[in-house]
């Protein structure tokens, strides 16, 4: 080494040095022990989600991981030249940084999102953490096209009565000025009364067995909405010439009442026919004996939400956002979506996590689930999937398939009356995957290396021992 | 592995077939919980859900349970039922200072009910159950486990011509029923022979040959599904023998050895004191040899099982830092904190369930799994072990730092040895842990919390080694750290299943002794505290004098 290249050396390590002090480090190494025990906790309280958006995924954490690798870096400068035996602290430090850059790698460019798949339905789209406000504009309300998009975070940004999420509209303008995050929703039908909105129905099906109320809402008049109970079929609109094999109840708005045919299965002509108002009892002449009654019949009506608001979140809560328009408020609830109405002019209005093409259809063919001999605990399950190039491959826990860079797990399933009704997989791609691993390595590695210098405690005791009699003398 | 375990089954099997006349009903293959099991652990675990003992007044859970199958109304005034929960108590209208309860008092009212549809409600909403509910919940699952033992739906113990749900007491066709039929006169004579205290060889010989017959006539049923005899003689073995049981013995009994040769110098003992240990560690690995060959896994799945696991770790790294430093001290520590993880594993049964259980379905089929626990609770037991020898180390503080310099220099030396252990396992465990995570569903790190406090302890222990480097900590700084930082592991091990419940790690969660956790931490700081000051005090009178 040249002279001057030593010279310079010893001035950058000058001024080195306060950075990579061990007093900074373990001032880091405490600061992160101390912001993830919260993590955990809020985790505990609410949930993963919240533990992110409040801990995690925050300014501070960032900073105390940023501080963590300039420390790493400039300990590593200091020591430099470096020599045989700092090659286990080399390795381990060396190991960090690398582990951190395959971490940014992933929360930069990765993906990480779930995806439901009905047993015999196809997906192809992925569902992530992030949300976005979509609104579809229409002026005759029937074309509609996309006039914003935005990703929102109201989790960590809530709006207010008093700073509004404001949304330009054509007419006016929709305000946001609510968020919940975790609230369980019950469904409320209010009478519509601007015309555009179909008919409302509610309806109960009574035999000494059976005991269903219901409520039908049209999404639009003339649109067609169904109720199935297993045994018959409800319908709310209008009803086919011909039947269609099966046991189906259709009724039809009027001004002041509904028209119903009945028919049944294996049956040509319509059992029956008539007229109902509200409050009107009626026996579709099934062989089970129903009485049909109208409870409730609104010629237009719209949904609406009733917000039950909870302290913490349970698997049965949602989040919702409160929306102005034009004088009225409206729920909207996560993944759902509203429609909002002037005299010129339709919005739609969607707000819910994002959604991300993968580019292939994801089709699931079969989905199975085996119990420990003798019980319903479930012992593993595996989906059959089928994806184009490939064909049919099974997915199980821990055998996840690996497919035009992203991986996709058995993450869980849903169930309907103890039946298994859609398979979740969690879709990954971790550009960050190949350092992570060079990272791990390398860490390990050093780590044990580590265990081989003893030297350095006994030092050090022989210091402090040195200094306590000096202190004691 | 495999030498292991044959010479482990060539031990049990050289145990003759049934140890005394009678006890053939402990072998009769059972189906519950997702496995076969005999009936000999059956009857065990049903005392244990009912009653929280595996005895009662006693007599064997063999012996019970059968009875309550027999003659049910027998037992409906007889107080079986344990209920701990204040609030419980409070909420039934029972008395307080009462532990157990007859089933007339306890399920015969209206009030049973009602706290069962509130408990419904809960369940309802998918809210996490706080421990009131917990205890609610475990209170109707005692009241259904007898019911359902009692009407004979609980008993499965013929398999099936199809399928493979067995076919209980209740559901048997009439052949069985009489062979059913005939076993338990047989049981009934044979206990009341005991009872009476008379000669009991015949009757047991008669009760060995019904069960027998029974068994002949179960599996002409379905031979393929009726074949577990080594595994089911391995698991009555198991649960007779008690492998972890002697291994504490032997443990304790090898500590004691060790305080004389400590305390009163005499090396002579030492081989005896490593023969005690030898002992005890070759128990505590073969009652791992057993269950894994029991459960065909690697026990380390629950709680019950990582304190053991432990136990023996800690045992280990005490045995190999003796053997390198002679310090004698890091073995006394060792074979300490072995005995207490072991204990405590034997006496908490409601806390640390000590049943074989079969596997959740992330679990199964994975050996990064097995890897990356064994890993991460093995370094576990290397901070085990350098808390114990800070205890001793704050004893020695106590008794004169200047008297007792040599001993404390070559406690914080097994300290600093035991931390730099347990970071070497626990790094690398909790890499392997990513790694498993990465592969099994598609993440390395997800700030779960488990994971996240296995890194808080490690984070933890470097803080405490840089320091150390760096010299902002001295020897009492070392013990003092060894103690407090061992919370932190107490956390990850115990705190997040049992006080967090929180996370995927969903599959370990249990209920109970946070309070006996809590005032062990508790304890343990205020003891740091105390020797800190009384320190303090001896430093300051040193400076003025």
């Amino acid at each position: 080494m040249k002279k001057a290249d030593s010279s310079l050396l010893s001035t950058i390590k000058k001024y080195n040095r306060p950075l990579a002090s061990l007093k900074l480090a373990v001032f880091i190494i405490l600061s992160i022990a101390v912001i993830t025990a919260v993590g955990t906790f809020v985790e505990a309280k609410y949930d993963a989600y919240a533990a992110r958006k409040l801990v995690y995924d925050t300014w501070f954490m960032y900073t105390i991981m940023g501080l963590l690798v300039i420390n790493l870096l400039a300990v590593m400068l200091d020591r430099f030249p470096w020599r045989k035996r700092h090659a286990a602290f080399v390795l381990a430090h060396i190991g960090i940084i690398i582990l951190l850059a395959g971490a940014y790698l992933t929360m930069e460019f990765g993906l990480d999102g779930s995806m439901r798949v009905g047993i015999g339905e196809t997906n192809n789209f992925v569902q992530t953490s992030e949300t976005d406000l979509v609104v579809y504009t229409s002026f005759d309300g029937d074309r509609y096209s996309k006039t914003l998009e935005q990703e929102v975070d109201f989790f960590r940004n809530p709006p207010s009565e008093k700073k509004p999420y404001v949304i330009p509209a054509y007419e006016g303008e929709i305000r946001i000025v609510d968020y919940k995050k975790y609230v369980i929703p019950s469904k409320k039908v209010l009478p519509g009364d601007d015309g555009k909105n179909g008919a409302g129905l509610r309806f109960q099906l009574q035999n000494p067995n059976v005991n269903v109320i219901e409520w039908l809402v049209q999404k639009k008049p003339n649109n067609l909405t169904s109720h199935n109970f297993g045994p018959a079929q409800i319908h709310l609109g209008p009803a086919p010439e011909k039947p269609r094999g099966a046991n189906e109840i259709f009724l039809t708005p009027e001004k002041d009442g509904l028209r119903y045919v009945v028919f049944q299965k294996d049956s040509e002509k319509p059992l029956k026919k008539g007229f109902v108002k509200e409050g009107d009892v009626f026996d579709p002449g099934f062989k089970m004996a129903l009485s049909f009654r109208v409870l409730r019949y609104l010629p237009t009506a719209k949904e609406d939400w009733d917000i039950q608001t909870l302290e913490r979140p349970t698997p049965m809560t949602t989040a919702a956002i409160k929306i102005i328009f034009d004088g009225k408020e409206n729920w909207v609830l996560l993944n759902d979506m509203v429609k909002l109405f002037t005299t010129n002019s339709v919005y739609l209005l969607t707000y819910g996590n994002r959604r991300i093409d993968i580019g292939f259809p994801l089709k699931l063919n079969k989905f199975q689930v085996s119990h420990y001999q003798g019980t319903m605990r479930a012992m593993a399950y595996e989906s059959l999937v089928q994806v184009p190039d490939l064909g049919e491959h099974v997915i199980s826990m821990n055998e996840p398939l690996k497919y035009k860079g992203l991986t996709i797990y058995q993450a869980s399933f849903q169930e309907d009356n103890g039946q298994p009704v859609a398979s979740v997989f969690s879709v990954n791609h971790d550009p960050g995957r190949f350092l992570k691993y060079l990272g791990s390595l390398i860490i390990s590695l050093g780590t044990i290396l580590l265990m081989w210098f003893k030297h350095l405690d006994f030092k050090i005791a022989r210091k402090s021992q040195k200094n306590d009699d000096g202190v004691n003398s | 592995m495999k030498n292991i375990l044959i010479v482990a089954m060539a031990l049990f099997m050289a145990v003759p077939a049934f140890a005394k006349d009678g006890d053939a009903l402990k072998y009769l293959p059972v189906q519950d919980g997702g496995r076969i099991k005999p009936y000999d652990s059956f009857s065990r675990e049903m005392l244990e859900i009912v009653y929280g003992k595996t005895k009662y007044e006693g007599r064997a859970a063999t012996e019970i349970v059968m009875t309550w199958m027999l003659s049910p109304q027998a037992w409906q005034d007889k107080k079986i039922f344990e209920v701990r929960n204040h609030q419980v108590l409070t909420s039934m209208n029972l008395p307080k200072d009462q532990r157990y309860f007859s089933g007339e008092e306890l399920f015969a009212g209206d009030r049973f009910n009602l706290l069962r549809q509130e408990l419904q409600a809960k369940r309802d909403t998918k809210e996490k159950l706080n421990p009131y509910f917990q205890a609610l919940q475990r209170l109707e699952n005692q009241y259904f486990v007898f019911q359902e033992i009692a009407a004979g739906r609980m008993l499965k113990i013929v398999p099936p011509k199809e399928g493979d749900a067995w076919i209980s007491v209740a559901d048997m066709d009439a052949t069985m029923q009489e062979k059913f039929m005939d076993f338990t006169k047989a049981f009934v004579n044979h206990i009341g022979a005991v009872a009476a205290a008379s000669d009991t060889s015949a009757t047991g010989k008669e009760l060995d040959a019904k069960v027998a017959a029974f068994e002949e006539a179960a599996k002409a049923n379905n031979p393929a599904l009726y074949d577990h005899a080594t595994k089911i003689k391995a698991e009555v073995h198991y649960n007779n023998f008690h492998p972890f049981r002697w291994a504490y013995i032997f443990y304790f009994l090898a500590f004691t050895v060790l305080l004389l040769v400590w305390t009163l110098k005499k090396e002579s003992l030492m081989k005896i004191a490593w023969v005690f240990l030898g002992l005890g560690f070759v128990l505590n690995t073969y009652g791992f040899v057993l269950r894994m060959y029991i459960m065909d896994r690697a026990p380390v799945t629950n709680m019950y099982e990582t304190v053991v696991w432990v136990a023996w770790g800690t045992v280990l790294f005490a045995a190999i830092l003796e053997i390198i430093y002679k310090f004698r001290l890091i073995l006394v520590a060792g074979t300490l904190v072995g005995t207490f993880g072991l204990v405590i594993a034997d006496f908490a049964p409601a806390v640390l369930d000590p049943t074989l259980q079969p596997l959740e379905p992330v679990l199964r089929s994975n050996y990064w799994l097995t890897i990356h626990v064994m890993t991460i609770t093995i370094s576990y037991a290397a901070f085990f072990l350098a808390f114990g020898l800070a205890d001793i180390g704050l004893i020695y503080y106590l008794r004169g730092e200047e008297k007792f310099q040599k001993e404390i220099r070559a406690i914080v030396s097994g300290i600093y040895r035991s931390m730099q252990i347990g970071v070497a396992f626990l790094a690398p465990g909790i890499i392997l842990g990513g790694i498993w995570a990465d592969y099994s569903w598609g993440r390395f790190w997800g700030w779960d919390p488990k994971e996240t406090w296995a890194l808080i302890a490690l984070l933890g222990y470097l803080a405490v080694l840089h320091a150390r480097y760096a010299g902002f900590i001295k020897n009492f700084g070392m013990v003092v750290t060894a103690v407090i930082t061992f919370s932190l592991v107490i956390m990850a091990w115990y705190g997040v299943n049992f006080v967090l419940g929180a996370g995927l790690h969903s599959y370990g969660f249990g209920a109970g002794g946070v309070e006996y956790v809590s005032a062990f931490v508790a304890a343990h700081i205020l003891l740091v505290i105390y020797v800190g000051i009384v320190r303090r005090g001896k430093q300051t009178t040193q400076t003025t004098n």
